[in-house]
């Protein structure tokens, strides 16, 4: 179906180039404006899913950089493990947000101010560098590669990993242990 | 082709989304969503300039690997400090977590 949406556009003089640009722009923009949701909405429960459709956007631009595998680890990791994580301690944690509505105003002003200037300075440097154009030849990085230098190469980084998230294990269940009477 | 510099620009609003997000949330479980976004961000830039780099060895992807374990493991760890810190003090909510101030 897809490849038949796909010749349908190229008969109408619509390219290829064209169809990837659209798409990826209309990630891009679905993205950011459920990462805005993300930070803005009330209700914690429905920012849990925010967050899952975020992410999953953001696995699509990975897909764009040519990092399939990082793009499934992402899908795999954040949106099986770590949204079922928060969706868990929502459900353990309910807390309604019922505090006094004053200074809260001056604080999300503050907050607006202080990301807008950070978000303009990083534009300015990011449109003002002169990046270099990717080579043509530029060979994506396939899978076996990557998994040769994680064994081969940063096969130490790889082992305090291990470590940490043994250790990250270990002190999740010790602190979240109910205290015996 | 889609010029380096648009996924900068993504990773860059990401990235201010979740300081925002930070400086305004008053859940603690709000503030872990919105680091996890600043995460996010800082691998869009790691794997972009992987991509376009001169010398493509996959260092950036293998860096973005290990930023998504360390990520998970810390939201692993600040989640359980959330519900040990609900368990202690019936609530969540960060400006009413006072027990060290004076």
């Amino acid at each position: 179906m897809m490849s038949g949406l796909i010749q349908l556009l190229n008969n109408h003089g619509i390219s290829h180039e064209v169809i990837i640009k659209a798409t990826f722009y209309f990630i891009a923009g679905v993205t950011l404006l459920f990462a805005l949701f993300v930070v803005l909405a009330r209700n914690i429960f429905h920012v849990a899913v925010y967050l899952a459709i975020t992410i999953l956007g953001i696995a699509c631009v990975y897909l764009y950089l040519d990092a399939e595998f990082l793009a499934i680890v992402q899908v795999l990791i954040y949106v099986g493990a770590i949204v079922t994580l928060f969706i868990f301690t929502i459900m353990l944690t309910a807390d309604i947000d019922t505090g006094s509505i004053r200074g809260i105003i001056l604080r999300v002003l503050v907050s607006a101010l202080v990301s807008l200037a950070l978000f303009f300075i990083l534009v300015r440097v990011i449109v003002m560098t002169n990046w270099k154009v990717a080579l043509p030849g530029n060979l994506p990085i396939d899978l076996p590669q990557l998994g040769k230098s994680l064994m081969l190469d940063y096969a130490l980084p790889f082992e305090v990993i291990s470590l940490i998230s043994l250790a990250a294990i270990i002190g999740a269940i010790v602190i979240g242990k109910a205290e015996k009477k | 082709m889609i010029p380096q510099s648009h996924f900068l620009l993504l990773g860059a609003a990401l990235f201010s989304i979740g300081i925002f997000g930070v400086l305004t949330r008053r859940n603690a479980i709000g503030i872990l969503m919105s680091i996890e976004l600043i995460l996010n961000a800082a691998n869009i830039n790691l794997i972009t300039f992987s991509k376009f780099s001169d010398n493509p060895d996959g260092l950036g992807q293998i860096f973005a690997l290990f930023v998504i374990a360390i990520a998970a493991a810390s939201t692993v760890v600040g989640l359980c400090l959330v519900i040990s810190i609900y368990r202690n003090s019936k609530t969540i909510l960060i400006n009413k977590i006072n027990l060290m101030k004076w």
